[in-house]
């Protein structure tokens, strides 16, 4: 028998319900459906799903308590879902924890990209729970090498300083993920760097001008606007 | 919630000071010049004079009506008391000196009361002008909205009343259209969104530096989602651009101008988007390879299309009218430029500047 992969699906609204429920189980998910936080939280708590779509605006209580109370005891990938369209609740759900964040309206093929990819990483955090990185990454014509501190493109060295490397092997551990500034930034500088994002950004902007053939046109690292940075997955 | 109150306590408190400490100063120098005067002239026919000019003044620069009537009597007993005889006392025994007493009161409160009342005049008609625009916008919104609605309605009705007679193609081209409207209904929304955010009582415009380039690739990655088969390419000098802007409305304006581009642009097969330095300000240019714009709607084709709509019915199928008024508002809310001519070669070119802000360009630092 064929073992599915169960989401809990979060959400009030009846017709996004409906075609959610359709499209996860044409994909073949074992699907959930939770109309309330309440419900919710006793789904996840019986039922261990391996994946929780969570809609933020909820009629008993706002998603985000969901979201750390999850938090508290378990690292089930979770994606938000929302209707809100400022960076900064992103940025929130993201820090709290959320695996990946989507704004509604988005598209049947998007959800399913991000719902693959979550599921996959939280399958490699459990292989590899140190989180430490040998060998290499590769996609396209871009190969992080991180034994030897070293990234190439298309075979040549792309010669970044020291934080740069640091920058993209971060973004790679995480590799179609989105990372908060906030986050990069204490990773990379530590927690005492205060909030300024500039740095960052110039980093970028060098990796971007070292690995990319043109910095309007990226096709390995992305910009989420307002929220942070996401680099492609690997082949 | 509570963060906002005390904020607007704090305003308060904030005005009420600066109130007073306006008050003060006016009144104090009225008071010295009319010291300086006493020592050279002898007669003080000026002074209550001086005193309701005061008086009009602190109308006209604090808020409401107190603090006028409060100087008012203020002025009445400093006169009294330092520049009539007998000086520094009160003394209101003095022939005829009830009635300059009371009709310097009601010239001072007369003054005050009408100063206050132009003032709230001032605010009721910015007030209405307020109202007039949002409700042109309203107007202009729910006609847009009403013909992909009305499509969506129509299709979806279509299919449930006919599902076994309906061929299975003719099925799927309905469904096509309802998704191309709600698409459709998306776009509208999201610029509607943007404004708020920039009219919005408590939304603000959130202004931070952002990299030139990733907003422009953002904003080229979410067109190619939307119309795949539009070839963009983007040229951005080497030197790294950071700009003080709100990166969002800032690729909502991109997005939105190369939709244009494509909706009105006759068969347009590829858009580039060039970006440059211009003395102070970064300059973006959308440009397309269509039929170009036409010479009757270029100079109008920013700022005409919410008033149009208040009088004749815009019948145009897909108006971008709020798309590119939205533009220019983003535009301007940044302080900064947008203009749209023809190029010579063919095709349109649109194009807006934003200010760098005090540092500019980095250069290219490595």
């Amino acid at each position: 028998m064929e073992i599915k992969d169960r989401i809990l699906v979060v959400e009030d609204d009846k017709s996004i319900r409906n075609f959610l429920q359709t499209i996860l189980e044409a994909n073949h998910y074992e699907v959930l459906m939770a109309n309330t936080g309440t419900e919710a939280y006793g789904l996840i708590t019986s039922m261990c799903p391996d994946l929780v779509i969570l809609d933020l605006g909820l009629p008993d209580m706002d998603g985000m308590k969901i979201l750390y109370n999850v938090r508290e005891w378990s690292n089930m990938p979770i994606i938000v879902v929302s209707a809100r369209m400022y960076e900064k609740d992103k940025v929130e759900a993201l820090d709290a924890g959320a695996d990946d964040y989507i704004t509604k309206p988005f598209g049947t093929s998007e959800l399913l990209a991000r719902v693959r990819t979550a599921i996959r990483h939280a399958r490699s955090a459990g292989v590899n729970p140190g989180g430490g990185q040998i060998g290499s990454f590769s996609t396209g014509g871009l190969v992080i090498d991180y034994d030897k501190y070293r990234v190439y493109v298309d075979g040549q060295d792309a010669k970044l300083t020291q934080n740069e490397f640091r920058i993209i092997r971060l973004l790679a551990q995480y590799a179609g993920k989105v990372l908060t500034y906030d986050y990069i930034i204490k990773e990379i500088w530590g927690p005492n760097m205060n909030n300024d994002n500039r740095i960052l950004r110039v980093n970028m902007a060098n990796i971007r001008r070292k690995i990319e053939k043109n910095p309007g046109e990226p096709r390995y690292i992305f910009t989420e606007i307002g929220v942070g940075y996401r680099i492609v997955e690997p082949d | 919630m509570t963060k906002y109150t005390s904020k607007s306590i704090m305003h308060k408190e904030h005005s009420k000071k600066k109130n007073c400490i306006i008050t003060f100063l006016i009144l104090a120098a009225v008071s010295s010049i009319c010291f300086l005067f006493q020592r050279v002239v002898q007669s003080d026919t000026h002074v209550p004079l001086l005193f309701v000019l005061a008086v009009l003044f602190i109308s006209r620069f604090t808020d409401g009506y107190v603090y006028g009537i409060v100087a008012s009597v203020i002025a009445v007993f400093e006169v009294n008391y330092m520049f009539t005889y007998p000086y520094f006392e009160f003394d209101f025994t003095l022939s005829g000196y009830p009635i300059t007493f009371v009709a310097m009161l009601t010239v001072a409160f007369c003054v005050s009361a009408l100063t206050t009342q132009i003032k709230n005049q001032e605010k009721i008609r910015l007030e209405v002008e307020k109202e007039k625009m949002r409700g042109n916008l309203l107007r202009a919104v729910s006609h847009d909205l009403r013909t992909p609605l009305t499509s969506i309605v129509g299709s979806a009705s279509v299919i449930i009343d006919n599902a076994a007679v309906l061929p299975e193609q003719k099925k799927m081209e309905l469904i096509r259209d309802i998704k191309e409207e709600a698409q459709w209904l998306i776009r509208i929304v999201e610029n509607l969104l943007s404004v708020t955010r920039i009219n919005g009582e408590n939304a603000r415009m959130n202004l931070e530096d952002e990299l030139v380039e990733e907003i422009v690739s953002s904003a080229v990655i979410k067109f190619k989602k939307r119309f795949s088969d539009v070839k963009v390419t983007v040229e951005i000098p080497q030197e790294v651009f950071m700009v003080p802007m709100d990166g969002v409305l800032i690729e909502q304006v991109l997005i939105n101008l190369m939709e244009n581009s494509v909706v009105h642009g006759g068969k347009v097969r590829q858009i580039k988007v060039r970006i440059r330095q211009k003395h102070d300000y970064v300059e973006f240019l959308v440009e397309d390879d269509g039929h170009g714009i036409d010479s009757t709607v270029l100079p109008v084709m920013f700022d005409g299309n919410l008033q149009a709509s208040e009088g004749k019915e815009l019948d145009g199928k897909k108006n971008m009218g709020i798309g590119l008024s939205v533009c220019k508002t983003i535009v301007k809310a940044h302080k900064g430029n947008m203009t749209a001519e023809n190029i010579p070669e063919g095709g349109a070119r649109v194009m807006f500047s934003l200010p760098m802000g005090m540092e500019g360009a980095y250069g290219d630092k490595r």
